[in-house]
Formats: structure tokens, sequence, C-alpha cells
């Protein structure tokens, strides 16, 4: 029996099921985030309050910085479980919110009203602090550490083991 | 002595202040600081409209499936693609853009991955199935030819001889 046909065959075919069966694997929503272990990109933002903010300012303590939207379902999902660890963890993690260009100061303050604020929010006029931390889906979350550097990110909504396990790797 | 123990502290203090600025450059939002100097002169109308065009096509956008930064009317991908026009206006090359780009979004972000690494099956497998396909169907015409001499005509003389012989009953 001829068995260069079989052969020719799984050549080709291997690869292409290998390269298949790991595409499949890669969840797409989830950007790979080169920043981890890297120094978090500095910042300088304003509330929509006028209040400022500089990343250098924060420094010395570790820092939570999500990026969220008053649109964006599944931030109010999250929503309580922010506002217990910025409670619990009041003078040791700082908490800060970044909202994006699209979204505006009555919108931003309907959300607090309704749910609270678990920290201050900052207003990414140009989108530019969001493409600094690669940020894709809403929400996402940084974990930097004592000294500014980024220990961890998660896209997505947070739950309450994958938050204590971010905080741990600042702490 | 006094002279160059001044002259000595002060360049250590200019050193430090250089290093401290590229520290705080390197960590900077501000794209321009973190890049440096851009690698050619600044670029102004139909110019910078086309390049800009032409290399949003190239970048993913990260909140869409599939399409390009210029190719979406999100408002991530519009923020990304004014930074891409202002970087390009002010004589940045497109390798150092999509290096900024890179430092925060990784490969991700090129819609059309590098050549190299693990990436190369995507080039190399379609040029692999052509090859394969072609010396399988050489392979196959080969052997059949090579099995098919004198063996077909002997099978056709003995079926014609059948035709035949069926014709004169």
């Amino acid at each position: 029996m001829n068995r260069l046909p079989l052969i020719i065959g799984a050549v080709i075919a291997v690869p292409m099921i290998v390269f298949l069966a790991l595409a499949l694997d890669i969840n797409h929503d989830v950007i790979e985030s080169p920043l981890i272990g890297k120094p978090a990109p500095g910042f300088v933002l304003d509330s929509f309050e006028g209040d400022s903010i500089e990343l250098g300012e924060l420094e010395g303590t570790p820092l939570v910085v999500n990026f969220w939207a008053s649109y964006c379902q599944p931030c109010v999902y999250e929503h309580p479980l922010l506002t217990a660890a910025a409670r619990d963890l009041t003078g040791s993690v700082n908490f800060v919110g970044v909202v994006p260009p699209e979204d505006t100061a009555e919108a931003v303050d309907r959300f607090t009203s309704r749910l609270g604020a678990w920290g201050p929010t900052y207003y990414d006029s140009d989108g530019r602090v969001s493409i600094a931390y690669g940020v894709g889906k809403l929400p996402e979350t940084y974990f930097v550490d004592a000294a500014g550097t980024i220990q961890h990110k998660h896209a997505g909504p947070l739950d309450p083991q994958t938050l204590a396990t971010a905080l741990e790797k600042i702490l | 002595m006094l002279i160059r123990l001044t002259i000595g502290l002060t360049t250590a203090l200019v050193l430090v202040a250089v290093a401290l600025a590229a520290q705080v450059e390197g960590r900077s939002v501000d794209p321009m600081a973190a890049l440096g100097t851009p690698a050619g002169p600044p670029i102004e109308g139909d110019d910078l409209t086309e390049q800009t065009l032409s290399l949003g096509s190239k970048m993913r956008c990260p909140v869409c499936q599939g399409a390009s930064i210029a190719d979406s009317p999100s408002q991530q991908a519009v923020s990304m693609l004014g930074q891409v026009r202002d970087l390009f206006a002010a004589g940045y090359s497109e390798t150092q853009i999509l290096e900024y780009f890179e430092r925060s979004y990784g490969e991700f972000i090129r819609l059309q991955p590098r050549a190299r690494g693990f990436n190369l099956i995507v080039w190399l497998a379609p040029l692999a199935a052509v090859l394969g396909g072609g010396a399988l169907v050489a392979a196959r015409a080969r052997s059949r030819a090579a099995a098919g001499t004198g063996s077909s005509a002997e099978d056709l003389d003995a079926y014609l001889e059948q035709v035949r012989s069926e014709v004169r009953e």
C-alpha cells in the first residue's frame, strides 16, 4: 500500500488541527497585557468636579485602577464588591476609577447616586490613559503595588475570589 | 580643589536629573515622551490622512470583533486613530507608532501577525497545503500511470471481445 498520500495528508492536517485547537483555547475578549511586571503608565487626570490626580501622588501605597463606564452593565455587577473592598482597605489601598471619553458628568453622577461611589472617578477625556494601559472591553481593573509596578490585570467584572487573589499580589 | 569638587557635584546632579527625567518620560502616558525622537519630518494634509487610515486598517480594534480601528465607529477606535494621526503628524514612523501601541496591547494590536515564531504557521500552512496537495496529485497520477500501462489495454481488449461475442449471438 502506498503510504505517501497518508503521510502528506498528516503533514498538512496535523499542524492545522493543532493550530485550530490552540486558537479555540484563546479567549479573544481578554487581551494579554505586556504591562504586567512593568511600571504603571503615568497619568494626570481630572475629575468631573475639577479635582486633579497624578499617578506619582499615589505611589507608596498599593493602587487599584478600575476602568469603568456609567453605561456598562458588568460594571454594575462588580460595583458592590469594589465598594466593600475600598471600605475594608481604606488607608492601605487606593481605589481610583477612570471613565472613558464618551461618558458624561450627569451619567456618572446618576450611577454613583444610585449605587454609591467606592472611590474618586476621573475622566479620560481623550482616551489616552485607556490606550496607555491597553484597555479593551469595560470593565478592566489594574492592580499596582506600592512601588508602582502593575502586578495584575483583570478583564471583565470582578468576582470575590479574583479580587482577593489580585489584592494579595499588591499588599 | 574646591572647583573640582563643585564641577564633580554639578556633573553628578545633572546626571541624576537626566536619569530621573528619563524615568519619568518612560512612564509617561504621553507617547511622544515615551517614544523619543520622531524618525522623520512632520507630515500633514492628504499624506497624513492616507498614512493614518493605512496604519489604522492594520490595527485591531480592542472592543470589536476582528475590525480595524479605521473601520470601527467605537469611541475607543476613534481615540486610537486620533493618537495614530497625532503621532504621524509629529513625524513618527509606522514602526514607532506600532511599537508604542504594542507596549500596552502587545501583538494583539496587529491584525496581521508578524511572520515569526508560532505565527509562522499562519504563513506556512497554506503554502504547505498547496505543495502537499500538488505532491499528492502528482504521486497519484504517477502510480496510476505506472500501474495502468498495458493492463488497461488488456482489459479493453477483453471487454471488446466480450461485446463482439454478445453482438454475434
